[in-house]
């Protein structure tokens, strides 16, 4: 017995010497975690997150370009792989959009949650600059001027996605997101964050001088704090718009890049590139033996001008149609996008051919013809297609903006023409003849904020 | 706290010794059937673990105290023989052989073993000639269909080198998988399905389209004696943490004492698909209709006529290739009484169906025993495997065409996309790729290597004839390395379409597991009734390092990144993991009476919120033998059994649950910190499962005929589903521990020795088994998940559910979707036959029925799409509309058209043998074959259903909770023949 109790002694000695009951505590051996940067944020860690803010600034572009651009009837993405980008996208056979529909998720995806995402990033930012003493008061003013002006561009597009249904605009509390408001209440607190950024970097130093931290070059051109507010401003001019406040469009675009006699490709645009960065999503090899490719909708080719130089640049005529079938119809695209040099190319999210186009609308609506076509002549010059020569009514002036917005700005990442549309409530003029589609309207609230409602009890 | 329980465990075993009087009892066991020595028969007293094995010419000796009533004989494979004592010194026995295992041991804790006739849970076992003797089949798991009630086993696809996955019970998670613990000679392995990358370079998605194999593949199904299968947490309740979905524990073959025996086995045989669906051919009209826009009617009208009546089957060729199997295996077997060995090597090379597809496996094995005295035993297990897998390019993809039946859904038979002359594969108008091309010349390997050790130290510690102390110490690791390469060359079509042709994309992975255990465990006795304490630890440790790159613009043939225009790190990711755990089990059997269990295991873990908790696991279990009272007097029933048990289980918290992450993000030429779209939670707690399980065991006729029945009600709480934010919160996910899961089943199994004469035995086993899911509490809203959203079917995950709902569109309304079915099978049922016949003949037998459960065909859905469905162009209903638009339900436009019904019947495996007679071996060899056997025999042979596809049984989104059932243009499933021959030196 005696012996026993040595081998048991031995034995749980040995046990206690060497623990194996006692565990490590694991810390992500993969990510920092968002804690690190909540309080005492390091400079280099509030230059990490400005940089992921602009990767989340573009978290759209691939699914607004694509399937806005659809809806409106700009593009058809052809994809033999996955037949509901024809069949659902464009409403094949009486299809509306539900509030899981196919593309977006229950999320509402790249229409709805990144641009959310987008936003929460820059709270994050936002949020770590208050609570460090690392940078200076200027420099958190910066920081502050320039998230908030990207919040504002980003809250337009959720917006612009389930239009009438109305978005969240008090989204800073995970498990407690704000009440649902209007179309009209969410395009004015993002029209109000865009003023308080533009006051914020007003507040931020010397006007000429560098914003604080490094942007990519995708800012080239607008990365002062002169240069952001100009973009801010620009961005403003676009939602004033959407407000119908042509007056305001005006006064921000005195404010914006916008330069008559400039460069009309001019303005800020997202940036691409080899990895580790991401390949530009639009770009198509030309004449390449596919069939999952954006093709330029049949209505543009036919209703384009003759000799428009928007539509030798931006479109080229493939030597082998695409052709993808769905259970519906035949889809055939003769003409490819080529506005694309690489797949490296940057996509540009406002330039000033806008910024004119804009000018012209406010002019049209503010009943001032001559000053609107005298903008619209700009844009008609530079497509090589003569002056403005027809009606001067409010009426004929915006139909002759709405053609050339087709053409100007056509198959940007913003899908400019299923809301250009709305707003005129010309939605009935988009084409279903070529795809016996259907026009959407809007989308319905994603489910996931259905759900979350019903979870939470609202 | 956990310690001085433990303390005052050994304590109060120590006290409890025992002495007695000792005499010696002595004999031989031979076997009936002819009279041959069996060594390593267990010679038991009747209760206890007390006793010893006979040596190698099947003597024994055993120590008995006066008191000893019993001595108990058994051999697996034998039945056991209970002889009463008496005034006898010698006893000489012979055992005859079993088929209803009720003699052997079974697992009943982490340190002990249980005879099956006492066990109170219904644990299924497959012994090496249940799990093989039939037919080979290439994995461990796909040889268990139809021989586990409760078992569901699902083959995700036809691809050569496994990719299977087993639910017991039901799911357990709506997370996890619900794929069952695996733990081989004590060692807990591997048994994930690994990225491949394939679901990445072809676009179908994220890593679980990636059709890999699970890693239970590089196990030589050849190398294990048994299979047992704990199927829920009243069996499992000791394992702790990891054992919801329960537990198999394989062990591997074993040496025995006695004359060294060389076994040489040589499997040759041919793999043709089970079935094949056939194309539909085109005609004029039907390119008219069609095709809708004149010009490419006239396009295809004249590639019609070019053809001049050529058509291609494309499904047969690509599909309908012969694949040659080959399996050599070569193992010795041996030791004297000290020592035991089995080493063993073997090589499985088989090819697929699909051209340049195939599974080769190279096994080395050393199992060795040795007593270092005679109350140490030591044994190691050493197994170094080599697997290399060409799974080749099937299943889902998108925009690159690289998937052979994706592709080939939309490409009539008229075009032909064979390579000409000069060895040019013609453009594929119909795709984006030329699935020939891609057949010819793309690569989808993983190569693993992978050693497995365990070992096991066991002591005595004391020993009277009344009672015994043991500490046994056992453990092991497992090593993994798998480099995966998939590879689309430059002059594939879908590559010249991109901006940097080529594409190559290396994982390479390793992992890293190891397990230690100790237990000490005592045997002893009060009275009648005798007494089994154990008490001991367990610590796991996990380690699994992924790193993915991939390149592309390739130089021309090659697949080394540094050929690559553009070079990127596709993943970089670690996992670390401990576990740790105390346990404690007290079993109680009266006379084989009355046998009753009480457990409990605490477990914690680095996963879970809080790393230092302890989560307590209890378990309790009763078994009565009423036939073992002396009341008993009616002889026809010559076992009966009523069982009940009860268990608690866990299942463990994903690795990085507690992590709120920045994730890295790149971009401009700069690095930037993103906040993650999931959310970590700092209070998650392991999923918990309960289980209580009652059953009947009964023999009749001496046990030529058996019953196991077992009825069960297993719950799971806390389980783990991710907590859908209002995405307006930038934030999506945060898993939450709100769900709760019920599964009820039935398990019903019948065996029947039907004939036994000298030159006819015939057993036969009916299986029957079902299982019912509900989700039965949700705390999060209902919500839709899996597959491929409602407009094609996906899953309803809402309370009073069946987790396993189909729904899909129209919606019914805003948010609410038609239910369209359920994929969780009726029922299962398997008829399982052994015919001994003409002395030396050997007939099996195994028939498996699942009835019900719904597939999401998607399949058809593509198939349909390119007009390519056989039959397609067919009108049955007369309305100028052909068949492929108008598939049921009206109005032919919802999600109800791929919602399928799965039921089969499959004739699983079928083997006739010969053993040539020794007297015939010793006529031509002389005296040096001891054993020689030929046969043939077959594996999924044929397959009755009105499914539409190549295989009811297919999952693109490989082992998953639900939406396991989801088909896109599998890899067709295998029928295999083969030749067997079996040589004993």
């Amino acid at each position: 017995m005696k012996k026993i109790m040595k081998h048991v002694a031995v034995l749980l000695v040995g046990l206690t010497a060497c623990n194996p009951l006692q565990l490590d505590e694991i810390v992500d051996p993969n990510n920092p975690s968002v804690a690190s940067v909540t309080s005492n944020a390091t400079r280099s860690q509030v230059q990490f997150l400005v940089t992921g803010l602009e990767s989340r600034h573009r978290g759209y572009v691939t699914n607004v370009s694509q399937a806005w651009n659809t809806f409106g009837r700009e593009i058809w993405y052809l994809n033999s792989s996955d037949p509901r980008f024809q069949t659902d996208w464009l409403g094949q056979g009486g299809r509306v959009p539900d509030a899981a529909y196919f593309g977006f998720g229950t999320t509402g995806g790249g229409s709805y949650a990144s641009p959310y995402q987008a936003i929460k990033q820059a709270q994050v930012l936002i949020d770590a600059v208050d609570n460090t003493s690392s940078i200076s008061a200027e420099e958190k003013n910066a920081i502050k001027g320039f998230a908030k002006t990207i919040m504002g561009y980003q809250f337009m597009i959720p917006a612009n996605f389930v239009y009438q249904n109305g978005i969240r605009i008090d989204v800073k509390d995970p498990l407690n997101p704000g009440p649902y408001v209007t179309y009209q209440e969410a395009l004015t607190y993002a029209e109000g964050l865009l003023n308080e950024g533009f006051a914020d970097l007003a507040n931020a130093g010397t006007g000429s001088s560098a914003f604080p931290f490094a942007l990519t070059a995708g800012w080239n051109g607008y990365s002062t704090l002169d240069g952001l507010r100009s973009v801010n401003r620009a961005i403003a001019a676009r939602l004033n718009a959407y407000q119908n406040d042509f007056q305001g469009v005006l006064n921000a675009l005195a404010g914006s890049f916008m330069n008559l006699t400039g460069n009309l490709n001019a303005g800020p645009s997202h940036p691409y590139g080899a990895p580790p960065d991401v390949f530009n999503p639009l770009f198509y090899v030309p004449n390449a033996a596919t069939t999952t490719i954006v093709v330029v909708h049949p209505s543009v080719l036919a209703d384009a001008t003759p000799g428009d130089k928007r539509v030798a640049d931006k479109f080229l005529e493939r030597t082998s149609p695409v052709t993808v079938s769905t259970d519906f119809s035949v889809l055939v695209g003769t003409h490819q996008d080529r506005r694309w040099a690489a797949n490296t190319s940057f996509i540009p999210f406002i330039k000033n051919e806008e910024l004119i186009l804009l000018k012209a609308e406010a002019h049209a609506r503010l009943n001032q013809p001559t000053d609107a076509v005298a903008a619209i002549d700009i844009i008609r010059t530079a497509a090589q297609v003569g002056p403005y020569a027809g009606a001067t009514s409010e009426a004929a002036l915006i139909n002759e903006i709405l053609y050339q917005r087709r053409y100007s700005l056509w198959a940007e990442p913003w899908g400019h023409r299923w809301i250009d549309a709305r707003r005129y409530n010309k939605l009935s003029e988009i084409p279903t003849s070529y795809d016996q589609g259907t026009i959407f309207t809007q989308f319905p609230r994603p489910q996931a904020d259905i759900s979350w409602d019903l979870y939470s009890g609202n | 706290m956990k310690k001085t329980v433990l303390m005052v465990f050994l304590a109060m075993m120590c006290t409890l010794s025992l002495y007695a009087q000792e005499r010696r009892i002595t004999g031989k066991v031979t076997s009936t059937e002819d009279g041959t020595p069996l060594p390593g028969v267990n010679v038991l007293i009747k209760g206890t673990s007390i006793g010893t094995v006979t040596d190698a010419e099947g003597f024994y000796s055993l120590d008995i105290s006066n008191s000893t009533q019993s001595i108990v004989f058994s051999f697996i494979g034998l039945r056991s023989e209970e002889i009463v004592v008496g005034e006898r010194s010698v006893i000489d026995i012979s055992l005859a052989l079993d088929v209803t295992q009720l003699s052997e041991v079974v697992v009943s804790g982490l340190a002990s073993t249980i005879k099956r006739s006492n066990l109170a849970n219904a644990v299924t076992t497959v012994n090496a000639k249940e799990l093989l003797g039939t037919t080979q089949i290439q994995t461990a798991d796909g040889a268990l269909y139809g021989k586990v009630a409760g078992a569901s086993i699902r083959s995700n696809g036809g691809a050569p080198g496994g990719g299977l996955s087993i639910q017991l019970r039901g799911l357990s998670s709506l997370q996890g998988a619900s794929q069952p613990l695996i733990i081989v000679d004590g060692v807990y392995i591997n048994n994930s399905f690994q990225r491949s990358g394939r679901a990445s370079v072809t676009g179908a998605g994220a890593a679980n389209q990636d059709d890999g194999a699970n890693r239970l593949a590089d196990l030589n199904p050849s190398e294990i004696e048994s299979m047992e299968v704990l199927k829920g947490p009243s069996a499992a309740a000791i394992y702790g943490t990891r054992a919801n979905a329960g537990v198999i524990v394989i062990t591997t073959k074993k040496g025995k004492s006695g004359r060294t025996t060389v076994s040489f086995n040589q499997d040759i045989g041919t793999a043709k698909p089970l079935r094949l669906l056939g194309v539909d051919n085109w005609t004029p009209d039907k390119i008219n209709f069609f095709f809708t826009t004149p010009a490419r009617r006239a396009t295809e009208l004249q590639r019609l006529n070019d053809a001049n009546g050529n058509f291609i089957d494309y499904e047969d060729y690509f599909y309908g290739n012969t694949g040659i199997l080959s399996n050599s295996r070569l193992s010795i077997t041996g030791g004297d009484d000290k020592t035991k060995f089995f080493v063993s090597g073997s090589i499985t090379d088989e090819e697929g169906t699909v051209k340049r597809t195939g599974f080769e496996r190279y096994s080395v094995r050393a199992n060795v025993d040795h007593k270092i005295n005679k109350n140490i035993t030591v044994g190691i297990n050493s197994n170094f495997i080599r697997s290399n897998t060409d799974r080749g390019f099937t299943g889902n993809q998108n925009n690159t065409g690289a998937s052979i039946g994706y592709t080939m859904a939309n490409v009539p038979n008229y075009f032909d996309l064979r390579p000409n002359a000069l060895g040019v594969y013609p453009t594929n108008p119909y795709g984006n790729e030329n699935p020939i091309a891609l057949t010819d010349k793309a690569i989808n390997n993983s190569l693993v290597n992978r050693f497995i050790q365990s070992f096991l130290f066991d002591a005595t510690l004391l020993k009277t004839s009344s009672s015994v102390l043991k500490f046994r110490a056992n453990g092991g690791l497992d090593y993994l390395q798998n480099t995966t390469l998939v590879y689309l060359p430059e002059d594939l079509q879908s590559q010249r379409a991109q901006a940097n042709p080529g594409d190559v994309f290396v994982g390479k992975q390793e992992s890293f597991n190891t397990n230690f255990q100790a237990a000490l465990v005592y045997d002893w006795s009060v009275g009648k009734v005798n007494l089994t304490s154990q008490a001991g630890i367990v610590r796991l440790d996990f380690m699994n390092d992924q790193l993915f790159n991939r390149g592309r613009g390739l130089t021309a043939g090659q697949t080394n990144l540094r050929q690559a225009t553009v070079q990127a790190i596709d993943g970089d990711f670690l996992t670390r993991q401990q576990d740790a755990g105390i346990f404690l089990q007290q079993e109680a059997n009266y006379d084989d009476k009355i046998i009753a269990t009480a457990g409990i295991r605490w477990d914690k873990s680095t996963t879970n919120a809080d790393y230092q908790k302890l989560f307590a696991f209890p378990r309790g279990s009763l078994a009565v033998n009423l036939t073992n009272f002396d009341f008993w007097s009616v002889t026809a029933v010559s076992q009966l059994k009523p069982r009940i048990a009860y268990g608690q289980t866990a299942g463990p918290v994903p690795f990085g649950s507690t992590f709120t992450s920045l994730d890295a993000v790149n971009i401009g030429g700069r690095l930037g910190t993103a906040v993650g779209i999931g959310s970590g939670n700092l209070t998650i707690e392991p999923e918990r499962a309960e289980e209580i399980e009652f059953g009947l065991d009964a023999g009749f006729l001496d046990n030529r005929i058996s019953l196991e029945a077992t009825y069960y009600i297993k719950t799971t709480n806390n389980n783990i589903q991710n907590l859908n934010l209002s995405p307006t919160t930038g934030v999506n996910t945060i898993p939450t521990n709100q769900a709760a899961l019920e599964n009820k089943g039935i398990e019903l199994s019948l065996g029947a020795t039907v004939f036994e004469k000298s030159n006819v035995r015939w057993y036969t086993r009916a299986m029957w088994w079902k299982n019912t899911a509900t989700v039965t509490e949700l705390g999060i809203p209902s919500y839709l998940t899996g597959a491929f959203g409602s407009g094609l079917g996906t899953f309803l995950i809402r309370e009073g559910l069946a987790p396993t709902t189909i729904v899909g569109t129209p919606a019914i309304a805003p948010g609410e979707f038609t239910v369209w079915g359920d994929s969780q099978p009726d029922f299962t049922a398997s008829w399982y036959n052994t015919i001994t016949f003409l002395k030396n003949f050997d007939l099996n037998f195994l028939m498996e029925w699942r009835k019900g459960g719904d597939n999401i065909n998607l399949t058809s859905f593509l198939n349909d799409t390119g007009g390519t469905t056989k039959g397609w162009f067919e009108d049955d209903d007369g309305d100028g509309i052909p068949n492929g638009r108008q598939r049921p339900p009206a109005p032919f436009n919802n999600a109800g058209r791929w919602v399928q019904d799965a039921s089969f019947v499959k004739v699983r495996e079928v083997g006739l043998y010969y053993n040539v007679p020794k007297a015939t071996t010793d006529k031509w060899f002389g005296n040096v074959i001891q054993k020689a056997k030929i046969g043939v025999s077959g594996n999924n042979l044929f397959m009755f259903t009105d499914y539409e596809g190549y295989d009811p049984e297919t999952s693109t989104f490989g082992a998953a909770a639900l939406a396991n059932n989801v088909d896109i243009a599998p890899y067709p499933t295998q029928r295999r023949l083969f030749f067997h021959i079996q040589i004993d030196f």
